[in-house]
């Protein structure tokens, strides 16, 4: 919103404010300024042009086109001044620049005038041209002013040049009070008083001499939707001469940006900004039966507005319609038929307050959004319609020369005024500082409330209508806050603290020590969208489309659901790089994926999602360079599950998954706390990305309950040696190392302490379907040394159990 | 010399001796123990000696020899270690690092910063879910029923089965202020929590807007919580974030959900509050909003405003970030570019 300062101090009664100081008050009691701009009709506003008297005008000896003036600049002696000018002669009155001054010429760089020599005369300063004022374009000779120009009156006051500044205020939606320069000023006001104890107060534009001049023209109104408009004024006036604005009102409004169009619009206009009320001129003669009726649209029915679109109605749609059809969409937007023209002798004058939600809707409807529907939405004071109408009919008769020719009609009941109590404990406990009651008092009632009754612990306030924001205790509070201003309050000595105890293991604080021991791991932490391409999701994972979580309104198909996986951004970020000369990536992110089930009950779960690919390890002398592999992604799951504690009694089993091949899951107990495996290639080729990646994806949640579960106590460090045997199987394909160890930790539950994989063979030199493993088993009595007899008995069980369980055979 | 004394000699030589390389530990070895060593030597000498000098030498004699022995395992021992350890000795300087340097993203860094500060004045951690009910996001948190943010213009709404929620339809939490709201229902006062996560709001993506963002709320409910004590929080958290010399400003302001409410600002820490590009030259740069828990929504979550109140207030990461790390572009946070994520390897050691 923009206010004119020239306008707003035109509303006090004080002079000595700065527009800056006056933006840092607003800004500090909630109406934030976010830019306070001169306004200047000229560059520098003249700053030392002065006027000058030309006294004496002789040709230069040394040049046949310039003369030597001595101007009178009325202080001190007439000063030299070289002139270049063909028109200039003595008694004439000219706009001086004196020596010091910056000019801004018109379409030209500034320059500052500094005393000169020309062809070996002085010059103390510069006889201007227009142009060079940067007051138009003329170049054809100096401006020569009216004779009775006084010299050394200063260029602005002789051009009747007026600065302003623009305050432009981002109104926060609560504040509708302050739609207006009126508002504005009354919190200004209110805030310089109780701040600085002045006594100033807001000029309120005095409506006393409104009367009615005749009975020329009535316009009957007819509210038929009293909630949508509770409140309803108007009048007629005749003998309106529409005509352009004089300079006074156009000056008004082109300051806050709006273009003068006539004096009737330009008045409608002015008192929607001065007083915050929007108002509406119909011209009476084109309202069919001489009548307004205020109704919701019909069913079909359609009205042309100001822009001459042709627009559908709702039928929740306000309209002020005549007796036919509708001539305005009510608070948002004028019909074209019943505007104000040049033609226009009659206008009925509407000053309403119409319901802020229909407003708003018929707005975002119709894709409008106008200086009064920003008001109304907001809602404007329903008490002062009718001063708005006659401070409008007042500007009429006098830049209109129109007649008031009808009483105001004022349909609907006056609001009530809000009694609310307020308790000095309140403010003080509230704010954290005590506030004396005759301040909070006052404050109140700068701010147009009243103090119905006062005891020494409360007031009752009563505030107007207009606050539809003021309606409880702590909105009072808020009130006497901002006026006092929140910089004033203290900032306290010590905090303190309620002892609220935290889990035994946040959810934060593992997910920050997992993502501390990845990023140790040499992963790099990725951000992706928690919105995916719903259409890709289901293509590539059928048995998801029932789950997906659908947005109903999508910024794009690309971003149309949750995702379901953490895999779709991963891939993405791969692509990205891997576009981008990084095809070597280690990435990990965490964060959550989304499913509904058929009951509409949306599950979001965290995870932790690993992606490895091209290369691993940096290229480097010590060691070769290879490729990223599935136990890589693996290697740094069973890494994780061990500084987690959970390795052991975890198990590794093969398992299908639609986005992964070769895909295992890793179990403790009934929990599956990782899934890993190879992207499926078609997965990959879908996000673009040509080599191939492996990836894992841990739930956070299992982990952290197994991890909450878990107790470190001290278990004795083994006093006997532990024994190593190794086994080499011959085993079929199909065959897992899972199996084995399963078998193998069955088959002797007491002495098996460890088994390892050493060696892997698959190669051609075995039978076909055969591979060869060579295990480690470490076995360990914690009571005593094993003998050799023990250690032979229990690799026999353990052999035996793998040749009948798994087919392996011993090799030699 | 008698023999005595040169195995003494001898002994202290064997101790001084190195051998870095596998041709200087041959060179020791036929220089102790070959067949013209010195420590054969004394052997040959020993032969000449008394039967009496004997039965006290021949002890010392095996001593010798069999330090020069352990003395030589040692040093082929160290020089033999593998092909490279030579390598080593000529050129320590060549780059050994195996392993690729892993790296936190900076939107975790930063709210992990936010968070620490919170929780190391006494601010527990909350979360909720991003999918949310109307009246977790909206009407709890009072604001009305016609309130713009409630559009599909503004706001994600879900297409799930089974219609709509008794709480109301579900939606992407457009801010972490409906944490607040969780939190409220299932505890008691005093609650002092902050809500870290991440937020959605119906905007084209640009560099200076994103449909996805985070934030951290935070929510003080207690006995006699005050407007100065708020103050005095937010003020502790700028100056443990962004340095000591930074002061805070409020500006009264408005949210549905608190009463009184204000926006925050700061020095800016950019050019120290003399104006700049950053802060728009006015010397300050926004940073959150706050504000007074309003009565109406302690009473919505069944907590008692005439016995409680509270303070609230939220950010967001991404411009916390901003105003330490500088990002031109908000998309280049979700991009992942390695050589973006890059330049924050440090950053996990400065907080």
């Amino acid at each position: 919103m923009r206010i004119s300062w020239n306008w707003l101090r035109s509303l006090l009664d004080t002079d000595t404010l700065s527009p800056q100081q006056a933006a840092d008050i607003l800004t500090s009691t909630g109406l934030e300024v976010e830019s306070c701009e001169p306004l200047e009709p000229v560059p520098g506003m003249l700053a030392g042009v002065v006027v000058g008297a030309v006294r004496t005008c002789e040709k230069h000896p040394d040049a046949d086109r310039l003369h030597i003036c001595m101007v009178d600049l009325g202080q001190g002696d007439p000063v030299q001044i070289v002139c270049g000018a063909p028109n200039v002669a003595a008694g004439q009155k000219v706009l001086v620049a004196t020596v010091g001054t910056t000019l801004h010429p018109a379409g030209g760089e500034p320059f500052a005038i500094k005393k000169s020599k020309i062809r070996g005369a002085e010059s103390h300063g510069m006889i201007c041209a227009a142009d060079e004022l940067g007051l138009g374009t003329d170049h054809d000779g100096i401006l020569v002013l009216d004779p009775a120009a006084v010299p050394g009156t200063p260029a602005a006051q002789q051009l009747n040049l007026r600065g302003d500044h623009v305050l432009e205020i981002g109104l926060t939606p609560n504040r509708s009070d302050a739609l207006g320069h009126w508002g504005v000023a009354r919190d200004l006001v209110a805030a310089l008083n109780h701040r600085t104890g002045s006594t100033h107060k807001v000029l309120l534009p005095a409506v006393d001499g409104f009367k009615q001049d005749d009975e020329a023209r009535a316009i009957a109104v007819e509210v038929q939707d009293a909630p949508a408009a509770p409140r309803y004024a108007g009048l007629t006036l005749t003998q309106v001469k529409v005509a352009p604005s004089p300079e006074w009102l156009q000056e008004r409004l082109r300051s806050i940006g709006l273009k003068p169009l006539n004096n009737v619009v330009d008045v409608t206009n002015f008192v929607q900004h001065e007083l915050g009320q929007p108002l509406h001129a119909f011209d009476a003669d084109k309202l069919a039966g001489g009548k307004i009726i205020v109704r919701k649209a019909r069913a079909g029915e359609t009205l042309v507005t100001l822009d001459d679109k042709e627009r559908k109605l709702d039928p929740e749609d306000l309209l002020i319609a005549d007796a036919e059809k509708g001539a305005c969409l009510a608070g948002v937007y004028g019909g074209a038929h019943s505007g104000v023209t040049e033609a226009t002798t009659a206008i009925f004058l509407e000053s309403a307050c119409f319901d802020a939600v229909t407003i708003r809707r018929t707005a975002r409807r119709h894709g409008l959004n106008t200086d009064a529907s920003f008001r109304f939405e907001r809602g404007v004071d329903p008490e002062i319609t009718v001063y708005a109408l006659k401070r409008a009919a007042l500007l009429l008769q006098e830049v209109a020369g129109a007649k008031v020719s009808s009483a105001i009609t004022d349909i609907g009941a006056p609001r009530p005024w809000a009694e609310v109590d307020l308790h000095f404990a309140t403010v003080d406990r509230l704010c954290g500082m005590p506030i004396a009651p005759d301040d909070v008092a006052k404050i109140l009632q700068a701010l147009d409330c009243k103090i119905a009754a006062r005891d020494a612990q409360k007031l009752r306030v009563q505030v107007p209508p207009y606050r539809v924001d003021v309606l409880r205790e702590a909105d009072l509070v808020e009130e006497v806050l901002r006026i006092h201003g929140l910089d004033r309050v203290p900032i306290p000595a010590r905090l303190m603290v309620p002892p609220v105890l935290h889990e035994a293991v946040t959810a934060e604080a593992f997910g920050a020590n997992l993502s501390k021991h990845l990023a140790g791991r040499g992963f790099r932490e990725v951000m992706t969208p928690s919105l995916v391409n719903g259409a890709r999701a289901a293509q590539l994972d059928p048995a998801v489309e029932g789950t997906l979580v659908r947005l109903k309104n999508p910024l794009s198909a690309e971003l149309d659901v949750m995702r379901p996986t953490l895999l779709f951004g991963m891939l993405q970020a791969a692509v990205h790089n891997a576009a981008r000369q990084q095809p070597d990536l280690r990435l990990f992110e965490c964060g959550r994926r989304y499913a509904v089930d058929a009951k509409g009950q949306v599950h979001e779960s965290s995870r932790t999602a690993l992606l490895i690919t091209g290369q691993e390890g940096r290229e480097s002398w010590r060691a070769a360079v290879r490729g990223s592999e599935l136990a890589d992604v693996k290697a740094e799951t069973e890494l994780l599950l061990e500084r987690l504690g959970l390795a052991e009694g975890s198990s590794w089993v093969p398992a299908e998954h639609a986005l992964l091949g070769s895909a295992v899951e890793a179990r403790l107990g009934k929990h599956s706390v990782a899934v890993l495996g190879e992207v499926k290639a078609e997965v990959r080729k879908a996000f673009g990305l040509g080599q191939r990646a492996w990836y894992a994806e841990l739930d956070d949640e299992a982990l952290l309950a197994l991890v909450r579960g878990q107790r470190t106590t001290f278990r004795e460090v083994p006093k006997f040696p532990a024994v190593r045997r190794d086994l080499s199987l011959l085993l079929d394909r199909a065959v897992t190392y899972a199996d084995l160890e399963r078998i193998a930790r069955q088959a002797e539950r007491k002495l098996l302490r460890e088994v390892g994989l050493f060696d892997v063979y698959e190669g051609d030199k075995l039978p076909a379907g055969k591979k060869s493993y060579a295990l480690r088993f470490i076995l360990q009595d914690p009571q005593k040394t094993l003998t050799d007899e023990q250690v032979d008995k229990a690799m026999g069980r353990i052999r035996q159990a793998l040749e009948k369980e798994a087919g392996a055979e011993l090799r030699g | 010399m008698s023999l005595l004394e040169r195995i003494a000699a001898l002994e202290a030589e064997l101790r001084a001796a190195t051998a870095g390389t596998a041709d200087e530990v041959e060179r020791f070895r036929i220089a102790f123990l070959g067949r013209n060593g010195s420590v054969t030597a004394l052997f040959d000498a020993f032969k000449q000696v008394s039967a009496e000098e004997k039965r006290a030498l021949g002890q010392r004699l095996n001593q010798l020899k069999q330090a020069a022995q352990a003395r030589w395992e040692e040093l082929r021992q160290g020089a033999t270690a593998g092909p490279a350890t030579a390598d080593h000795a000529l050129d320590p300087t060549r780059p050994a690092a195996l392993d690729p340097a892993g790296t936190l993203h900076p939107i975790t860094l930063v709210r992990g910063r936010i968070v620490d500060i919170f929780a190391r004045i006494g601010f527990t951690v909350s979360e909720g879910p991003e999918v949310e009910d109307d009246r977790h996001n909206f009407g709890a948190l009072n604001f009305p029923p016609d309130h713009p943010a409630r559009d599909m213009q503004d706001t994600f709404f879900m297409e799930v089965p089974g219609g709509t929620p008794a709480e109301g339809a579900l939606a992407l939490r457009t801010h972490t202020s409906s944490v607040q709201v969780r939190v409220m229902e299932g505890r008691r006062p005093p609650i002092r929590t902050v809500s870290p996560g991440r937020v959605y709001r119906n905007e084209a993506i640009s560099a200076r807007a994103h449909c996805m963002f985070h934030q951290v709320e935070g929510l003080y409910v207690d006995r006699d919580v005050s407007f100065a004590e708020l103050k005095g929080t937010l003020d502790h958290f700028a100056k443990a974030m962004f340095g000591p010399e930074v002061v805070i400003r409020m500006r009264p302001s408005y949210f549905p959900f608190t009463e009184p409410s204000a926006e925050v600002d700061m020095s800016c820490t950019i050019c120290g509050g003399g104006g700049c590009n950053v802060c728009k030259h006015s010397g300050w740069v926004e940073i959150m909003g706050c504000g007074m828990v309003d009565p109406a929504v302690l009473a919505n979550c069944g907590i008692d405003p005439d016995l409680y109140s509270g303070f609230a207030f939220g950010m967001g990461v991404e411009r916390i970030a901003q105003l330490h790390y500088r990002v031109p572009d908000l998309r280049l946070y979700w991009e992942n570019d390695v050589r973006f994520l890059e330049q924050f390897n440090a950053e996990a050691f400065r907080s």
